[in-house]
């Protein structure tokens, strides 16, 4: 059996390495994080059937816990870790020749193609390795101060990497994003300093078997400050303005990790501590309201947008809402369904962030408009947009439609009227968001394209090999569900049954 | 005056925070709003380290017989505070980095003109 350490420890060493060979060899350190992230991906697999049976808790330092920093690989854990591994290696992948673009056409000026300067990209291999460690890191944790640390790689390297092209707008956008993240990664630690103050531990699951042991007033505003902190990065409704600024200025390949993963974690991070640390049954329904009005207000503004990569970040925001509806259920149903929208999400976003980057360098303008045609300039790019915006609709027989399936299955599971109401509503949503993705399709096949019907540009071999695959298991998945349910299934059990979690992790 | 006496650090703590946040809010210049954050972070060190204390306490090492436990600090906070520090420079560093690209794009710093991203 191969020790999670190496999750997080593998990728960390080689982030830090990348400089040292940039000595050595400038060509080398591009294959660093696709190298990385393999690893991640064959060691997360490798560990899916033992982690089915039993969490594998490593006690770091030789102390047993709660005295250690301790790493719970359990499914939720490894299923996370799997996910950014992949995602991960395939948009490395992509970044491969997306790194010097200017290569291809040296006509447009870098700022509109979102293409990434050439020469410094040793320090964007870095930061994007190191970002992946963070990522992993949260999940991984038992820790809940460890936990904070992991988000904050996380959070520093995505702030350097929204202003890695160095442009107006990138940087006006990371701005706005460190501020916003560094006020909620302080109420984070104000959290975790009350919760040590109260229980003179930072294990959660030693938290969480203590916290029935005081007062529900005084855990009440640790959580507040846990959920509101770790809530700007999951781009929960009031808290998400930095979200359609930083996805759109950064990179092409890096706004398919911010919102393929970034966001993803920061909502594992928000459903650990609700669901796990305080097992705070009481605010869930408050959960599905805030998921509904962000899922509304996400959808919404997308509808409005003229600038596609403004378009797709605010659709990231819906999605965010429908699977903290999804998770607020606290349903095994519904968390399944929450689990599963994440894989969708995070597939067919990077699938879309990927599509369109190559679109934008070539078209040279972001506006939905100048896509006019590209159905027949980029047919395989265009076909792949489709699959992965067919796929966030929720259309069979790709990805999106069992999990969306699942979480209105949930909603009519529970059987009250507000449900009902509620499920109508999110349905509501995704007539929007099929509404404005069909209006791209549209733009992409049925507008204009007569003026040059025989000018082929399609992507560079190593952008298609990612957005390809991408796209298989977008079908794959989507046919096949039962691929993926027995590891939701049991990570679903993890979230909801924390007692569980606690004699796993305490004995 | 027992209580300041009891609480006067968390009464500290707290008031740089709010000073911090204050600030971030409601300031123009981005340079301040950086000062800002810094205070926040300050407030929140100070609180994290405000947890462990214990009145009169001795550093947390059997330096000399004698000293027991019970009359130690945590060492935990101190051990947390130390990688919040750290934390907090980078994000300083970066914020300020940030900063000079921005005065280089924009030849301000007030916040109130930097709005070309919009809703």
């Amino acid at each position: 059996m191969v020790n999670p350490v190496l999750l997080i420890a593998v990728p960390l060493g080689l982030a830090f390495a990348i400089p040292l060979l940039g000595f050595i060899s400038q060509k080398l350190e591009k294959y660093i994080p696709p190298v990385a992230m393999l690893f991640n991906l064959i060691v997360s697999l490798s560990l899916i059937p033992k982690v089915l049976e039993q969490p594998i808790v490593v006690s770091i330092g030789g102390f047993p816990p709660p005295f250690c920093i301790n790493l719970v690989a359990g499914p939720v854990g490894i299923l996370f870790s799997a996910i950014i591994a992949l995602v991960g290696l395939l948009v490395s992948i992509y970044a491969l020749d997306y790194i010097h673009p200017v290569r291809h056409s040296p006509r447009i000026d870098t700022k509109l193609s979102n293409g990434v300067k050439e020469g410094a990209t040793e320090k964007y291999h870095m930061l994007y390795l190191l970002l992946l460690t963070g990522a992993t890191g949260v999940v991984l944790t038992g820790d809940i101060f460890n936990l904070f640390v992991f988000f904050e790689i996380l959070c520093i390297s995505s702030y350097a990497l929204v202003a890695y092209l160095g442009d107006r707008a990138g940087v006006e956008s990371a701005v706005k994003y460190l501020i916003q993240g560094a006020i909620g990664s302080s109420l984070v630690l104000i959290g975790v300093g009350l919760l040590y103050g109260l229980f003179g531990t930072l294990n959660m699951a030693d938290i969480a078997r203590n916290i029935d042991s005081v007062s529900p007033i005084s855990v009440f505003v640790p959580l507040v400050l846990l959920i509101t902190g770790l809530g700007v990065e999951a781009a929960i409704f009031p808290l998400n303005a930095w979200l359609p600024d930083a996805h759109s200025s950064a990179p092409s390949s890096i706004s398919a990790i911010l919102s393929g993963i970034a966001i993803e974690v920061g909502i594992y991070a928000v459903a650990r501590v609700i669901f796990t640390v305080f097992g705070a049954s009481s605010i869930f329904l408050f959960l599905v309201l805030l998921g509904l009005l962000t899922l509304l207000v996400g959808e919404m503004s997308a509808f409005s947008q003229n600038n596609i990569k403004r378009l797709l970040a605010y659709s990231s925001i819906g999605q965010m809402g429908l699977i903290i509806f999804a998770l607020g259920m606290a349903t095994s149903y519904g968390v399944v369904g929450g689990l599963f929208q994440i894989i969708s999400h995070s597939l067919s976003k990077a699938l879309l962030f990927l599509a369109v980057g190559y679109m934008i360098y070539r078209t040279g303008s972001m506006e939905i408009s100048s896509f006019e045609g590209m159905g027949k300039r980029m047919p395989f790019t265009s076909l792949a947009f489709t699959i992965g915006a067919f796929s966030l609709v929720g259309l069979p027989p790709f990805v999106g439609f069992p999990s969306k399936f699942l979480i209105v299955r949930a909603a009519l599971a529970k059987g009250e009227a507000l449900f009902i109401v509620l499920i109508a509503l999110v349905l509501a949503g995704t007539v929007i968001e099929g509404a404005y993705f069909f209006r791209i399709v549209q733009v992409l096949y049925f507008k204009g394209g007569e003026t040059n019907p025989n000018r082929r540009e399609e992507a560079p071999i190593a952008a298609l090999i990612p957005v390809c695959i991408l796209t298989i298991l977008i079908i794959v998945i989507g046919v096949y569900p039962r691929l993926v349910t027995g590891i939701l299934n049991s990570a679903a059990s993890e979230f909801l049954n924390r007692v569980e979690y606690i004699r796993s992790v305490l004995g | 005056m027992s209580f300041l006496n009891n609480y006067i650090y968390y009464i500290g703590a707290f008031g740089l925070i709010f000073i911090g946040l204050y600030i971030i809010l409601v300031k123009r210049n981005l340079i301040k709003v950086i000062i800002g954050l810094s205070i926040l972070d300050t407030g929140v060190n100070l609180f994290l380290i405000s947890i462990g204390y214990v009145k009169r306490g001795t550093a947390p090492i059997f330096s000399r017989p004698g000293i027991e436990a019970a009359r130690m600090v945590d060492p935990v906070p101190q051990a947390l505070v130390l990688t919040a520090i750290v934390i907090g420079v980078a994000v300083l560093a970066l914020a300020l980095s940030l900063a000079i690209r921005l005065y280089q794009h924009y030849g301000t710093l007030n916040l109130r003109k930097i709005k070309e991203q919009r809703w």
